[in-house]
This record gives C-alpha cells, sequence and structure tokens, in this order.
C-alpha cells in the first residue's frame, strides 16, 4: 500500500521536476533564438561601417586616427558578436558585446562630430546612403535588442522563482543570463546622421 | 481524398486512439496487479523459497490492494499523459525545441537555409495556409518532420542533412509530405498520440527510475536486503515498460503508417514532379546515417517524421513507416533498385537565392515563366470566372501544382521592398500597419500620428519608406503578405507582440469605419498569432455540430453587401448563396459598424464539422459568384473568409 502510494507521489514530483526542468530549457531557447535575430542586424551594422569609412576616408585624409578608431572598435565588436553567437547564455560573453558596442558607438559618434567640418562629405550621395542605412539598422538592433531582453527577462525571473530556484543550479541553469545593454546607447543612437534640410 | 475527407478520417483515427490507449492502459493495470502480486507472495514466503506458486500468490493478495494498485497505474499513466498534453497545447514549437531545434531566423542570408524557407513560403502560399516557422535540428542524418494542432501553429523542421543533401526539388518534395500532413489533421493526431504514447510509457521510466534508486541505495547500505522486493518491483516495472513500448509503437504503427503513403502522394500531386520526392528517399537509403535521429527525445515522437527515426525492429510489425523500397515504388514505379549516395558538400547552384532580394528571380527547378503581376491592380478590376462553388469548394486544402504555380508568381510580383520586410520582425511591424492605413489624406495622418506616439523608435520612418510600395497592392498581394509575414511576427516578443496589436486595432477604427477587407486581415492575423503567443485556443464542437442558420446568414450577407454593385445584385447573391445551404432567411442590407456579429458568427462557423464545410465554403463561393463576375477584392476576401474557418483555399483558383 505505502509502496503505491509513495510511487504515486514519486511521479508527482518526477513531473514537476521534468515540467521545471523543461521550462527553464525552453525559456533558455527562446532568449538564444532571440539572440540570432541581433545577430542578424549586427552583422549588417558591421559590413556597413567599412564602407561608411572607406567613403569618409577620400575627403578626410587629416583624420586618420579617427578613422581607424572606429575600424577598431567594428573589429572588436565583430569578435564580441561571434563570442557572444557561440553561447548566448554566456553572460561574460554578452557583456564584453554590450561594452563593445558601447566603444564603437562612442568611436562612430566621435567620427560624426568630426564630419560637421566637412560639407562635401555630408552632401556625398553614398555617405547620406549609409547614414541613412546605418540608422535605421540602430533601429533593427534595438528593436531586436528589446525582443532579447524581454525573453531573458522572462528566463531570469522564472529562474529565480520558488521552487525553481531550488533545482535550476542542479539542472544546470546556475546563472541569470545577462541583458545585453550597450554602454552608450545615447551616443549610438545619434550615430552619423544627416540632416536633409 | 480531399481536404475535408482526410480531417474526418483523422477525427475518427482520434475516436481509434482513445480506444487502443484504453486497452494498453487496461493491460497495463493487469500486469502490474499481476507483478505485485508475485512480489508480495515471494515476500511473504520469503523464508521458504521452494514454495513457489503462483497462482496462490494471486489468490493471496487482498482485494483491496488489487484497487489501490490499478487506481495507481491509471493515476500515473493519465498524470503522464496530461503533464504532455498540456506541453503540447504550445503547439508545433513545443515539439521542435523537445528535438533541439534552432528556428531560422526568418531573414537569414546563409544560401541553404534562405533556400528552404523559400521552398516553405512557396508551398505554403500555394495552399493558401499561413507559412510556418522553420527550425533546424543538428543531425547529420536526412529527415523532416511537421508539427501543429492546425496550419496556424504549425512548424516545420528539417535536419541540418537534409539541408545539405538533397537539392531543390528533393526538398520541395519533402516539404509537399510534411504540409500535407499538417493541412490532413495529421500533425494534430500525432501531437495527441505523442501525449497518450508518453503516460503508455512512463511506467517503464518509473521502473528505471526506482532500480536506479534502490541500487545506490543499497550499495550505500552494502549488504541489506530490504532492498530487494523494491528492486524486483523495479525489475518488474521495467519489464511492463517494455509490453507499454510495445503497445505504444503498436498504436503508432497502426495510426501513422498507411498516411505516410497519403503524404507521398500528395507532395507528388503538389509538384507534379515524383522525382523530388523519389529522389529524397533514395538518398535516404544511400547515405550511411539514413534518416536516423540520435536525440532520446525522438524515440516517442518517431511517428512525425518524414523517414523512419530507428531501425527496424520485428520485420516491420511496428514501425511508424512503410519501408523505403515501398515508398520508392509508389511514386516511382520503374525505380532500379538502386540508392543514391548523397554527394558529400554539393556546391550551392549560384547564389540565386543567398538574400532574399533573389526569391524574386524564377526559382530553379519550376518550369514555367514567372510573369509578374500587373502592378497597380485596381481592387475592383474584374476577373474572367470559370470556376464552379463545387469547383471553389473542391480545391481547399489541396496541394496542386496550378496552385504553386500561382504561389510563385505571386511572390515574384511583390514588390522588392514589402518582400523583404516580411522577412525582417522589425520592418514586418511596419507592413501590417501599412496595409491597413486609409487611403484618405485626413485620417492617414492622425494615423502616423498614433504611431508616432505608440510604436517602438523608427517605425514611422520605415513605415513611409514602405508606403509607395504599399499603396499599389491588391487585395492578393495584401493576403499574401499577411500569410508571409507569420514566422517573422512570431520572433516579437510578447510585449512588442501586445504594442503591435493595439496598435494595429488602433489604425484599423481610427476612421470609425471598418472596411471588411481590413478585417478580414486582422482576423488572419490574430488567428495566425494568438495561439503562438499564448492566448485561450477556440474549443472545437462535436463532429455532428451543422452550420448556424443565424451565423450563416451574416456571413452571406456580409459578402452579398461587398459583392453587390446594387442593392438588388447584392440580395442576388445573398439568395444564390443561401440556396445552396439549402436554408431560407432574410438578407440584412445594413453593414455591420462594429464587426461584433460577423466576428460571433465566423467564431461559431469555425467550429463546424468537417464533412459538413464543403457546403458552407460553397455558399460562401456562390454568393460571390452571383453576378458572374469576381473582382480580385472578392477573390482575396472569399480566400481569407475561407482561412478563417481552417479552410485553407489555394490562391490559383481565381485565375483559373
Amino acid at each position: 500500500m505505502e509502496t503505491i502510494i509513495v510511487l504515486v507521489v514519486l511521479a508527482a514530483l518526477a513531473f514537476y521536476l521534468v515540467a521545471i526542468y523543461n521550462r527553464l530549457v525552453s525559456l533558455k531557447n527562446r532568449f538564444q533564438n532571440a539572440f540570432a535575430q541581433i545577430e542578424v542586424q549586427l552583422k549588417r551594422r558591421y559590413d556597413l561601417i567599412p564602407n561608411l569609412v572607406e567613403t569618409a576616408k577620400a575627403y578626410m585624409s587629416h583624420e586618420r586616427e579617427t578613422l581607424e578608431a572606429v575600424i577598431a572598435a567594428r573589429n572588436q565588436a565583430l569578435a564580441g558578436l561571434q563570442a557572444a553567437a557561440k553561447d548566448p547564455g554566456n553572460a561574460q560573453a554578452i557583456r564584453d558585446l554590450g561594452s563593445a558596442e558601447g566603444s564603437l558607438g562612442s568611436a562612430l559618434g566621435r567620427l560624426n562630430v568630426v564630419m560637421e567640418a566637412y560639407p562635401d562629405l555630408k552632401a556625398n550621395q553614398n555617405m547620406m546612403q549609409l547614414s541613412e542605412e546605418l540608422t535605421s539598422t540602430e533601429n533593427r538592433v534595438a528593436f531586436a535588442r528589446q525582443a532579447y531582453n524581454d525573453q531573458v527577462t522572462a528566463y531570469n525571473s522564472y529562474r529565480q522563482s520558488f521552487p525553481p530556484v531550488v533545482f535550476a543550479g542542479m539542472f544546470g541553469h546556475d546563472q541569470d543570463a545577462a541583458l545585453l545593454e550597450f554602454d552608450d546607447s545615447a551616443e549610438i543612437r545619434s550615430a552619423p546622421k544627416v540632416t536633409f534640410s | 481524398m480531399d481536404f475535408f475527407g482526410a480531417q474526418d478520417d483523422a477525427r475518427r483515427k482520434t475516436w481509434r486512439l482513445a480506444l487502443l490507449f484504453g486497452a494498453a492502459v487496461l493491460s497495463l493495470v493487469v500486469l502490474t496487479n499481476l507483478l505485485v502480486a508475485l512480489v508480495y507472495g515471494w515476500a511473504a514466503n520469503h523464508t521458504r523459497p521452494a514454495a513457489f506458486d503462483p497462482v496462490a500468490m494471486v489468490a493471496a493478495l487482498p482485494a483491496e490492494y488489487w484497487a489501490w494498485i490499478s487506481l495507481g497505474v491509471v493515476g500515473v499513466v493519465a498524470m503522464a499523459s496530461g503533464y504532455k498534453y498540456l506541453m503540447m497545447r504550445r503547439g508545433g514549437r513545443a515539439v521542435a525545441e523537445a528535438l533541439g531545434g534552432r528556428l531560422i531566423p526568418p531573414s537569414t542570408t546563409d544560401f541553404r537555409e534562405r533556400r528552404l524557407l523559400n521552398v516553405v513560403e512557396e508551398m505554403a502560399i500555394a495552399s493558401g495556409m499561413p507559412v510556418p516557422p522553420v527550425y533546424v535540428v543538428e543531425e547529420p542524418s536526412i529527415n523532416a518532420f511537421a508539427a501543429g494542432h492546425s496550419p496556424d501553429d504549425a512548424v516545420i523542421g528539417v535536419n541540418r542533412g537534409t539541408l545539405e543533401h538533397l537539392n531543390r526539388d528533393e526538398l520541395q518534395g519533402v516539404i509537399g509530405h510534411e504540409l500535407s500532413h499538417v493541412l490532413n489533421g495529421d500533425s494534430r493526431l500525432n501531437l495527441r498520440l505523442i501525449a497518450v504514447l508518453h503516460g503508455i510509457l512512463f511506467i517503464g521510466v518509473l521502473g528505471r527510475g526506482l532500480l536506479y534508486g534502490v541500487g545506490r541505495g543499497s550499495r550505500r547500505r552494502s549488504g541489506s536486503s530490504g532492498g530487494a522486493p523494491a528492486l524486483a518491483l523495479g525489475l518488474g516495472l521495467l519489464v511492463i515498460g517494455y509490453a507499454g513500448t510495445f503497445f505504444g509503437n503498436l498504436i503508432k504503427a497502426a495510426v501513422s503508417r498507411q498516411r505516410e503513403y497519403l503524404a507521398d502522394a500528395a507532395a507528388v500531386q503538389f509538384t507534379r514532379n515524383p522525382a523530388g520526392i523519389a529522389g529524397a528517399l533514395k538518398k535516404i537509403g544511400g547515405l550511411g546515417s539514413g534518416s536516423r535521429m540520435r536525440t532520446a527525445a525522438a524515440g516517442e515522437m518517431s511517428h512525425i517524421f518524414f523517414g523512419a527515426a530507428g531501425r527496424m525492429t520485428l520485420g516491420g510489425l511496428l514501425a511508424t513507416h512503410p519501408p523505403l523500397e515501398k515508398r520508392i515504388r509508389a511514386v516511382d514505379p520503374h525505380w532500379n533498385g538502386e540508392f543514391v549516395v548523397p554527394a558529400a558538400t554539393p556546391e550551392p547552384a549560384a547564389a540565386s537565392e543567398a538574400a532574399p532580394e533573389a526569391a524574386h528571380a524564377a526559382p530553379e527547378g519550376v518550369a514555367f515563366a514567372a510573369a509578374p503581376l500587373p502592378s497597380g491592380t485596381d481592387g475592383a478590376s474584374a476577373l474572367e470566372v470559370h470556376a464552379t462553388p463545387e469547383a471553389l469548394a473542391a480545391t481547399v486544402g489541396r496541394l496542386d501544382d496550378r496552385g504553386l504555380a500561382e504561389a510563385t508568381r505571386l511572390i515574384a510580383g511583390l514588390p522588392a521592398a514589402v518582400h523583404d520586410a516580411a522577412h525582417d520582425p522589425f520592418s514586418a511591424r511596419a507592413l501590417m500597419y501599412a496595409l491597413v492605413l486609409d487611403d484618405s489624406e485626413d485620417s492617414r495622418k492622425s494615423q502616423l500620428e498614433h504611431l508616432a506616439r505608440h510604436a517602438e523608435a523608427g517605425l514611422p520612418e520605415t513605415l513611409k519608406r514602405l508606403l509607395p510600395a504599399a499603396a499599389s497592392l491588391d487585395e492578393q498581394q495584401r493576403l499574401t503578405l499577411v500569410e508571409m509575414a507569420g514566422p517573422a511576427l512570431k520572433q516579437l516578443s510578447s510585449r512588442q507582440y501586445r504594442t503591435f496589436m493595439d496598435n494595429l486595432a488602433a489604425l484599423i477604427t481610427a476612421d470609425q469605419r471598418i472596411e471588411l477587407m481590413e478585417w478580414v486581415l486582422h482576423r488572419l492575423l490574430v488567428k495566425e498569432l494568438a495561439p503562438h503567443f499564448g492566448a485561450p485556443k477556440i474549443r472545437r464542437g462535436a463532429s455532428g455540430h451543422g452550420p448556424d442558420p443565424d451565423c450563416v446568414r451574416v456571413l452571406l450577407s456580409a459578402l452579398a453587401r461587398e459583392g453587390g454593385r446594387t442593392p438588388d445584385e447584392a440580395e442576388a447573391a445573398f439568395r444564390a448563396g443561401m440556396a445552396h445551404m439549402g436554408l431560407e432567411g432574410e438578407f440584412d442590407p445594413r453593414p455591420d459598424p462594429d464587426f461584433r456579429r460577423l466576428n460571433d458568427a465566423l467564431r461559431a462557423l469555425r467550429k463546424t464539422a468537417p464533412l459538413k464545410k464543403p457546403r458552407l465554403i460553397k455558399a460562401c463561393a456562390a454568393a460571390v459568384t452571383a453576378d458572374g463576375r469576381v473582382s480580385v477584392r472578392e477573390g482575396a476576401l472569399l480566400q481569407g473568409i475561407a482561412a478563417a474557418l481552417d479552410c485553407p483555399l489555394p490562391p490559383a483558383i481565381y485565375r483559373a
């Protein structure tokens, strides 16, 4: 008799644990899938930047340092993206990507300031198009980032809730996933912008 | 078998499934009882091992034990099945996730992934169902699956090996096979089957756990023999578990094998190209890993796959799929019996599908010229109608090459800007907004202002860029875009989805006047997205349920009002529709300002039994074709309303 009761209780417990485990896996899957969306957009952004620098080079040969800083920051951010894409569950990789993105944002911001002194460059058709595309990509990145952060928040808050918090570590979900924050979001939003007036 | 017949058949199979399930549970109950009786008797007579008398042992077990044990088994099975059923309610993506699938982003630029997405998209649009999200499972073998309760929450999954080894024609064959499972209601049946099997198999899992636990426990307290009965019980449960597996596989085989032939045949009908699916099957035979799945989760889901997921046992009695040779012969009678060994890495054939834009080129392997649609088609322009209402209803859920040709033409005719926008979550929202914007300057201005205040950053700019292209779209194209944007929109987070839906509703109601087409588009979006974002599902009615006459009257009145140029014409259209239903009723000439009545009517009509639906679709078609003209708008309306009634209608019919 006791065996039967124990069995049924065991079964119920097992289901509960399996349910927690599955929920964790599925929430993790979801934020990792959401990261793919960011990856697509960031890649597009990183592909645009060399073209932008190439176009700018023709006009501003004296600003080599600024341009090189942009390229260096872009390369670092690209490396950060590749590392994060391999394992979006790795909080450190996400934070690294966030700060690399932040530096890239400020490098672009400086370029933007410098460009003010070159009205020819600003009027360049190619440049206008690139800036326009870059701005629209920023918006896409921000949107994808919002989706990602929403999913990460859902994962983290489930992981920290009771009772899952008791078992999460056992199931290999011992760490909160990191929100993707760019250090200098304000500056990014004002990345090279050409006013059409 | 046509669409409605297949649906009905799937339903009847559900009953058979329940019966088999009951039988399996009963056997498990009896087996477990016998086992416990033996263990109990053995434990009681432990001191005299010589006196082994099974009959006496069984008789010695107190009656209340029988009751408790039976209750325990039924309880455990019910719990396990119920749990899995709840999991499966989340739809196709729960299955894809359980199998370790990774969602392909709709905007992917990888050549093979792009090609797969294009194939899925063309075929889904060809059959009039929303485009399903596609997952990749990292397995080297060639296999694929479809899962979902309905076309709305369906997903397609393919193995990495499928992407690498199959060419476009073969992919078409495989995807056609999978989509036909979704359309025929097999995939819903399969989800239920997974839940049922889980319950039956669970006893074995429990036995394994008990064995493991006891084994560890007794090792710790070395020498104690107290664990012996528990050990025997665990072992016994494991044996019963194997019996459960046997029953489970028997059920799977009974339900699924025949349907695989049907799906193969449907794939051939879809593409008019038996070489496609036959080629895929031959490559499975030629590939070392064949169609085997390594992930453990594939075991209880083996019946949802394109090819057999495991090895064949017991001479194929328990096989979920017919033997490969037989399947190949069924589609290719002249087969010489040789499998094809797929090349290790076939080269991507040019970069024709490397980017989303490239989909505009006529895809290789489709043998017709893709003539772009005349752009800026006036929504009221009439089309030649050759189709009778009967012929229209017969195309519901049908996959054929004409639909595929039409879908390819439709996709190729879309302006590049809107086509690309439909594949990206960010711009897909903008595109949906653009589709419901008003023509009049004033209300459009207030709509844009609303978006500037309530939508995410950058959206108004994207919207403005899309507007010129979106303005020239006809209703058919709008409908196609709604179906196409599904996978991208399903990538929104719940918060973004709520914002999107709120904004969409605000835009539609902004001008105090909702147009029927706007309403249909909105209806389809909700139907497509709500299950994904966890809204409650509609419960289906009993299978004898016919359409409610008053709901039919409301629906046909709306269609007739839209189609007739004069009140008399509209009334005639209404009468034609009602005559098909064999119903009498008053035509309702008043427009339905808030669409509440139409909403309720459609919700009720959706529950109509499959075999009673053709008549309903015929009646709608009759109302639309009554005046001998079908405009693009009317055609799209009919298709949209049919889709809202779960009757996917291919786009080809209006240009028959």
